[in-house]
């Protein structure tokens, strides 16, 4: 016995010994920025915390780090953190000057000149200054972005608009200099546009059109951004370290040109696979300091006072998800695609559908506590856009539409019985079957859609309609139903791409690959095509580049004639994360309605203590009201 | 000699085999799969673009052709998906190293504390160790795994005081994620090495050895052990091997950056360079690990040749 564990010692000795070369890396690296903080109170009287440093761990790891490529979120937060922007938005969502101190267009609204701010430096991970930032940064990131050898996901949104930059994406012309961005001088950028596209400002804050050091670019090519060694900053934080899988650690900028507004010592981003199960624990330790708290685990919060006060709801996104009816069935004939073709057609069976969809009860899946919050009545979501201080969705007819009643099983009764008598004349067969999808790989979106068809079968009868769930796994979801028009009644979402209500209509363009309203047979009752009436008023809207009320008033009717007409229905926007745990203030960063400016930890202060619910909603609506008298000012 | 010979041949051929199966299965995967969730926002052009820089519109023949090609000058190419751009050897490299280590050093452990634990069990056969080890036997196997690593990493990290995540810098970090990766594997090697002990404990020749008046250690240590250990010394290169591959569940508690589910996020991704170097690596681990084995087993029991064709044993 007593060999054994003699044995055990020198192995362990032995162990110990072969892991010394893994001794700590000195962490004592002097804190200059601590010096700079002296003297001044930084908890502004115990409302914030005393050490200004983020600490988070992720589950999801970014794929790389060249923001002139990629177009997932993830990858473009760290770029948001990092790199400056010639226009940021305020904590309001207005648009003010950023790395452009000032800017003008022409009369004609196709060229628009950015006059840069000197001293804006690019900096290396290390935090050596390497270059000053200037014009041709963004003429050199326009070209590699235009290059179809990089492979950039986002150089459509930069095609879209610029002149020439189609063709040379597309090889109809080799000289770049007929592409619409010169570089006048080293701080004078100048854009030439298509046509005038009165949301060009908000499209300077997605990362096409970010600057990118030029002789860094053309010395890396294709390996630009695969680390943070290959690739230089000039936003809010340096990204000093990038460990895939492990870690990611930003620094404060010294260099940076706002670093007044940057409060943040350090965020501390670590890597665990587990963090949705783990977050809760690393929260309590200390080890984390915004966590999110996702549904399964909401109950156990929520029923301890002292942990209870620690949690809010997070911000509202801007995602919006609604279901759909397809007008252009692709299901299997078991399923009676014919028989789904002319009712869909029916708008009487469409409200009955419409009305007796209960909303809330399938919200309380994802939201128990709170279901209304994400709910909302139309397709674009508030807050989204405005125009002279009024709301998008408060505009001409979409406010109706907007104050609307949705679930309503009276209603619903009257529409079916209304559709009964209509649709049995031309043949129709009850129950219609109604094809709805869903994405195993969520287990929210299951529950979500059981409920979904409880309600409306018990509300309807299944003698008249049968909901057919069509469970499909994340592999290929959308190409196998979504995409090829395989079910009746879909939930489907869209994320906008710029701050107009343009971005909403897009889904439903001719020859999308949403609902397929084209193929609808639907008539009002001057007897005029529904899709058609849509299809004029928003190209009308997107011609009228000049009054801008006219054109979102415009938007506005041809989103509300879509939601009277049952072809959508609305559902809700999305709930970012949910439920967090966070020292984090929500009101005072940048506020956008589309992008990543949300992302930059630019006016962030963690506070003393999470907010709890209570507070958050007082400070959602403090922050709506001053938001009101800010857009009415900006207006102006 | 010869046997080796051929058996390298044969073990070669299989690799190519199940490499080129995996090859052109990642070929039949839907296209959508290489652009991730920004799809739908993507044009034509765009598309077509980044599919004909993959390579992945030329026909099949021409693929394979240009993968072995790259291969035999030991090029693995680019990744994908999961990190475009990177080198293939550059994202392995980092990643088996942190398993491999995590492996080895919980291997060793596991095979000097089984072995210890095994042997103590198999002398004192019927006794309060015996039952006891075998009660942690029972209790390693029957619990699952993802319930006591948490278990662990929860309770043992505040009761000791160890930190909750990995951490390189720091070698407390170590302790928790190793115990986890041996605490079934001690049970396993414990289990084998009592049951092959207690069967060489009943044969004549230990009844020899007693009766010649040999000292109860000596039987147990150059007789007993050496002859036990031989069944288990076959599957040990394997064993050591492939540790590269990681754990998934315990890489993925404790935040170690290894190679823990690596090939199913590649696949997932549909990262095809990934997949297809993953491949190759777990086959030849698979099929050279086998044949160390023999190898090891024929250096530890003299009775067993591997050259000459039957009779042997």
């Amino acid at each position: 016995m007593k060999k054994v564990i003699s044995l055990l010692l020198v192995v362990t000795m032995l162990f110990t010994a072969c892991k010394s070369d893994q001794q700590p890396t000195d962490n004592s690296a002097p804190n200059n920025q601590n010096e700079f903080q002296q003297g001044q109170d930084v908890t502004e009287g115990g409302k914030y915390a005393e050490k200004q440093v983020y600490r988070y761990a992720y589950s999801e790891e970014a794929t790389t780090l060249n923001y002139l490529t990629s177009a997932t979120q993830v990858d473009q937060g760290i770029a948001a953190k990092t790199i400056s922007t010639l226009v940021e938005y305020d904590k309001y969502g207005i648009i003010k000057p950023g790395l452009a101190e000032k800017w003008e267009v022409s009369d004609d609204g196709l060229t628009w000149t950015f006059n840069l701010r000197k001293g804006a430096m690019w900096v290396d991970y290390e935090g050596n200054e390497v270059a000053e930032t200037t014009a041709r940064d963004f003429v050199s990131a326009a070209q590699y972005l235009l290059t179809p050898s990089n492979e950039s996901e986002t150089a459509n949104m930069f095609y879209s608009v610029i002149k020439n930059a189609q063709e040379y994406f597309s090889g109809e012309i080799d000289d770049f200099s007929e592409v619409g961005v010169k570089a006048i001088d080293d701080y004078t950028l100048e854009y030439t546009l298509k046509a005038p596209i009165p949301y060009f400002e908000s499209m300077l804050t997605y990362v096409c059109f970010f600057p990118a050091y030029g002789p860094m670019l053309e010395e890396m090519g294709d390996q630009f951004g695969t680390s943070n060694t290959t690739m230089y900053f000039n936003g809010g934080f340096i990204l000093t370290e990038f460990e895939p899988q492990a870690q990611k650690i930003y620094k404060k900028n010294p260099k940076y040109w706002d670093k007044e507004n940057i409060f943040l010592e350090e965020l501390n981003y670590k890597y665990n696979k587990e963090s949705v199960a783990l977050g809760g624990e690393l929260y309590k330790r200390g080890e984390v300091t915004h966590v999110n708290i996702p549904v399964s685990n909401l109950d156990e919060w929520m029923n301890n006072p002292e942990l209870k006060d620690m949690v809010r709801p997070d911000k509202l996104g801007n995602y919006s998800y609604f279901y759909v009816f397809n007008f252009k069935p692709g299901f299997s004939e078991e399923n009676e695609p014919k028989n789904w073709e002319k009712a869909v057609n029916n708008l009487n069976f469409r409200n009955s559908i419409k009305y007796a969809f209960n909303r809330v009860a399938a919200m309380m899946t994802e939201d128990p506590y709170n279901p209304e919050y994400r709910i909302i009545n139309t397709i674009t979501p508030p807050n989204f856009v405005s125009q002279n201080g009024k709301d998008f969705t408060m505009t001409s007819k979409l406010s109706d539409v907007s104050n609307g009643k949705y679930y309503d099983e009276a209603e619903a009764k009257k529409f079916k019985e209304a559709a009964i008598n209509e649709l049995k004349e031309q043949g129709v067969t009850f129950p219609v079957k109604v094809v709805m999808p869903y994405n195993t790989g969520s287990s929210y979106w299951a529950q979500e859609a059981q409920v979904v068809k409880q309600g409306l079968e018990t509300s309807l009868g299944t003698d008249y309609i049968q909901i057919v769930l069509l469970p499909h796994a994340p592999t290929g979801f959308l190409n196998g139903t979504r995409r090829a028009g395989n079910y009746g009644l879909m939930k489907v979402n869209w994320g906008p791409d710029y701050a107009d209500p343009q971005t909403f209509t897009d889904p439903f363009k001719r020859d999308g690959n949403y609902n397929f309203p084209e193929y609808t047979t639907s008539v009002d009752e001057n007897g005029k095509n529904i899709y058609e009436k849509y299809e004029t008023l928003v190209n009308e809207a997107k011609s009228e580049l000049i009054d801008l009320s006219r054109r979102y008033e415009l938007f506005a009717e041809a989103e509300a004639l879509l939601l009277e007409n049952a072809f959508v229905l609305p559902y809700n926007v999305s709930g970012s994360e949910g439920y967090v745990v966070t020292l984090e203030h929500p009101f005072e960063i940048a506020y956008a309605p589309f992008g990543i400016s949300n992302l930059t930890f630019k006016g962030q202060k963690l506070l003393a203590k999470p907010m709890n619910t209570e507070e958050f909603n007082k400070a959602q609506e403090e922050w709506k009201t001053q938001r009101a008298s800010k857009l009415m000012e900006a207006s102006k | 000699m010869r046997y080796y010979i051929t058996r390298i041949l044969r073990s070669c051929l299989t690799l190519i085999i199940v490499v080129t199966v995996v090859f052109l299965l990642m070929r039949l995967m839907p296209i959508e799969g290489y652009f991730g969730a920004g799809f739908d926002k993507l044009d034509e052009g765009q598309k077509i673009a980044k599919l004909q820089n993959l390579g992945l519109l030329d026909p099949w023949y021409k693929q394979l052709a240009k993968f072995y090609g790259d291969l035999a000058q030991g090029d693995l190419g680019e990744s994908i998906t999961y990190r475009p751009k990177v080198a293939i050897t550059k994202i392995l490299g980092d990643k088996l190293i942190v398993s491999l280590k995590f492996g080895v050093i919980s291997l060793s452990l596991s095979l000097v504390l089984g072995l210890s634990l095994g042997v103590l069990m198999a002398r004192s056969k019927g006794k309060a160790w015996d039952r006891i080890g075998t009660a942690y036997v029972v209790a390693a196997n029957a619990i699952p795994a993802a319930i006591f690593y948490l278990l662990i990493q929860i309770y043992l990290s505040s009761f000791f005081n160890l930190p909750l995540l990995y951490d390189k810098g720091n070698l407390k970090s170590w302790i928790l994620p190793i115990l986890c990766l041996s605490l079934v594997n001690i049970a396993y090697y414990a289990m084998w090495i009592r049951r092959y002990m207690v069967d060489e404990l009943n044969k004549d020749y230990i009844r020899l050895a007693r009766a010649k008046g040999l000292r109860n250690k000596d039987i147990m240590v150059r007789h007993v052990m050496r002859n036990a250990f031989v069944p288990m010394a076959q599957y040990l290169p394997a064993s050591i091997l492939s540790t590269v591959s990681g754990s998934i569940y315990v890489e993925g508690l404790f935040s170690i950056p290894g190679s823990g589910g690596l090939l199913v996020t590649a696949i997932q991704r549909q990262d095809n360079t990934l997949v297809q170097a993953l491949v190759l690596m777990y086959s030849s681990i698979g099929i050279f690990g086998l044949m160390l084995g023999d190898v090891m087993m024929a250096l530890f029991d003299p009775r067993i040749k591997l050259s000459s064709g039957g009779g042997s044993r």
